[in-house]
């Protein structure tokens, strides 16, 4: 076990590198300059260069980054608020966008469990096509249009919530939003919940529950549920880094002023350093999240940790 | 047991079952080919058969959609900006009258530019957009711009996800070793960053966005192709063709690549959506195709500016995106069920 969560970690370290490699290269590659203010002269720009360090040689600039980037040191945004540190800029913005996003997994993982739950035990009825009609909606039709159509109907024609994100009324303005990007989240488990609990609600020891005598929420909580859960968890990890993704819009939608605003204005505006932070924060969240959710499937499963030694 | 005395069945007590003609179709053992099999389990499948024909339908839209009325997808009329959907045909009815509830501050009050300007004979479908240009000639030359991205990213997708899977799986060991750490790290890469970043660099159009998507999306199309591949190689088929004296990339492409061809396709169709979904996003982020062309996600993006005071003008292209991406899947759904029935579900 130790063993492989050592060559996990080492595998995500490894990954992560790459990654600042493959940022930093594409970023040297990027057109235009974040010093294009006309008013500067050569000299000027000479020595915003040297106060960046971006006079120095490419290899020199790389490894000066990943070691500020390892202590935390994100540098400095250039243009979107000049000289502030990057960190402070993300400080800020992360706890509105992790909140967020943390009610829409929360909210879209219940719903989800519930919907799935029900289709699978009331399986070939009504309830069960239309808990598949709901997930597949969910599933293909993109978060934001999803928001575009809360904050019209709900938002501007009933105005039953704020149409833009407000600190004044953060619970009431977070709703619309929160919605709109779990049901990318909700559908997904919905689907997933009931094929496997499908499965095992047809297997051989759940017959062995029922014939004990176990009935009723003990026999489905207790040991389908249980054992549905398990794949669930995998399934979990990419939503919530697609919900990371997703999130850049329905931001932009409600005006919320999170990592995914930010990140949008930074590409607008040419903003190298923030783009290129806020890739690294995204990237590293994800790998985070997948580091964690396969060290947990290991422990819970075992055979895919040997499954794993024999690849 | 009380009543030991054991039942003498007599004959009446069975009726021939008239089953005359069922006996004549072996429905079970008769020998069909695999892909009339498939074309049935298929269009026994409703929502697999609604998808196809909305695609098809939206397909034949995009292609005869824009040539249907006088305008142009980029001419301008600035007089006639704004203008709510008519269709003359349909104004008896009290829809698509060309009218409009604008809100104010003070109240709600309804509108309708051509009665006020007097052009009773002029109609726009979809209505017009803030610069004059008809919404319907747009939807579907945006449509058009949409799927050919979607399609032409999603094809190439295949043709390097599944060479790099199938001849990863084939080899194996240490080629399959670094093949495989090589995908980890790509994959370990956020999408959309990636994306993002590249359209930064590269000038934005059509074939730089086919491009970046096309960098992106492979990675799950390799790692079907190859489990199916691990899967075969050991088969006897494989053993024989080598046995024959068959190279490598001729087992790989040849051999192997036409019995793995269900997975890939339905693989194939569910990409699609995903591109369409991440085409939508960049022009919504302002790096989609350049003005003053179109596609679904840049003209919902300027129908977003203005979506409380015209929703008309953002509809058509959401739902149309909506559409073609539900049916994308629902066709994808189908293609896995019919291809492999006995698959668990994803």
């Amino acid at each position: 076990m130790k063993k492989y969560i050592g060559k996990r970690i080492l595998t995500s370290l490894f990954t992560l590198l790459a990654i600042l490699l493959v940022l930093f290269i594409l970023m040297q590659l990027m057109p235009g300059s974040p010093f294009n203010d006309e008013k500067l002269n050569a000299d000027q720009r000479a020595a915003l260069y040297t106060k960046y360090g971006l006079d120095q040689p490419i290899v020199v600039q790389f490894f000066k980054y990943v070691g500020n980037m390892l202590k935390g040191d994100l540098g400095v945004s250039y243009n979107i608020s000049k000289n502030t540190p990057i960190s402070q800029l993300i400080q800020t913005r992360l706890p509105i966008s992790i909140r967020i996003g943390g009610c829409a997994v929360g909210l879209g993982a219940v719903v989800g469990l519930v919907l799935g739950l029900i289709a699978a035990l009331k399986h070939d009825t009504i309830w069960d096509s239309l808990a598949t009609v709901i997930s597949v909606i969910g599933v293909s039709v993109p978060s934001y249009v999803f928001a575009l159509a809360l904050s019209y109907n709900f938002g501007f024609k009933l105005g039953w919530f704020p149409m833009l994100f407000s600190q004044q009324d953060v619970l009431g303005s977070s709703v619309l939003p929160s919605i709109s990007l779990s049901m990318f989240t909700m559908a997904s488990i919905a689907r997933f919940t009931r094929s496997e609990m499908l499965e095992v609600l047809g297997s051989d020891y759940m017959l062995l529950a029922e014939s004990k005598g176990i009935s009723g929420a003990a026999l489905i909580f207790r040991h389908a549920l249980r054992n549905a859960l398990i794949p669930i968890i995998t399934v979990l990890a990419p939503l919530i880094v697609d919900l990371m993704t997703g999130s850049l819009v329905v931001e932009k939608i409600f005006a919320i002023p999170g990592v995914g605003s930010l990140l949008v204005t930074a590409i607008q505006s040419n903003d190298y350093n923030v783009v290129i932070s806020l890739s690294f924060i995204y990237s590293a969240m994800y790998i985070g999240i997948m580091l964690v959710v396969d060290i947990l499937y290991g422990i819970i499963d075992p055979r895919i940790r040997l499954a794993k030694k024999g690849d | 047991m009380e009543n030991a005395a054991a039942y003498v069945p007599v004959e009446t007590d069975f009726k021939l079952k008239h089953n005359a003609g069922a006996d004549l179709i072996d429905e079970n053992y008769a020998a069909q080919s695999f892909w009339k099999d498939v074309f049935i389990r298929y269009f026994r499948k409703i929502s697999a058969v609604i998808g196809l024909v909305l695609i098809l339908v939206i397909s034949v839209f995009a292609v005869i959609g824009p040539g249907m009325n006088e305008y142009t997808y980029s001419g301008q009329e600035l007089s006639q900006k704004n203008f709510a959907p008519r269709i003359i045909a349909l104004e008896k009815f009290g829809i698509f009258d060309g009218s409009e509830t604008m809100r104010t501050t003070t109240g709600s009050k309804e509108i309708n530019y051509y009665t006020e300007k007097g052009l009773t004979d002029l109609e726009y479908w979809f209505g017009s957009d803030n610069f004059g240009r008809d919404i319907w000639t747009r939807t579907w030359s945006g449509a058009r711009v949409s799927l050919i991205i979607a399609i032409a990213a999603a094809i190439i997708d295949m043709v390097i996800g599944m060479s790099y899977g199938l001849i990863s799986g084939y080899f194996g060991g240490r080629v399959d070793m670094i093949m495989q750490r090589i995908l980890e790290i790509a994959n370990g890469i956020p999408r959309l960053v990636i994306v993002t970043l590249l359209l930064l660099v590269l000038q934005p159009g059509m074939l730089t966005i086919i491009f970046a998507l096309m960098l992106t999306e492979w990675v799950g199309m390799s790692r079907i192709a190859r489990a199916e591949m691990l899967k075969l190689k050991e088969q006897e088929f494989v053993l024989a063709s080598r046995t024959l004296g068959a190279g490598n990339f001729f087992i790989i492409f040849k051999e192997v690549l036409p019995n793995i061809i269900g997975p890939i396709i339905t693989q194939v169709m569910f990409s699609i959506p995903t591109a369409i979904f991440t085409e939508a996003f960049l022009s919504f982020v302002g790096l989609g195709i350049p003005v003053p062309r179109c596609s679904l996600g840049s003209l919902i993006s300027e129908g977003f500016n203005s979506f409380t005071t015209h929703p008309y003008q953002i509809i058509p292209p959401i739902v149309v995106m909506a559409l073609l991406m539900l049916s994308f899947n629902l066709v994808a759904d189908g293609l896995r069920e019919a291809l492999d029935p006995k698959m668990k579900e994803m």
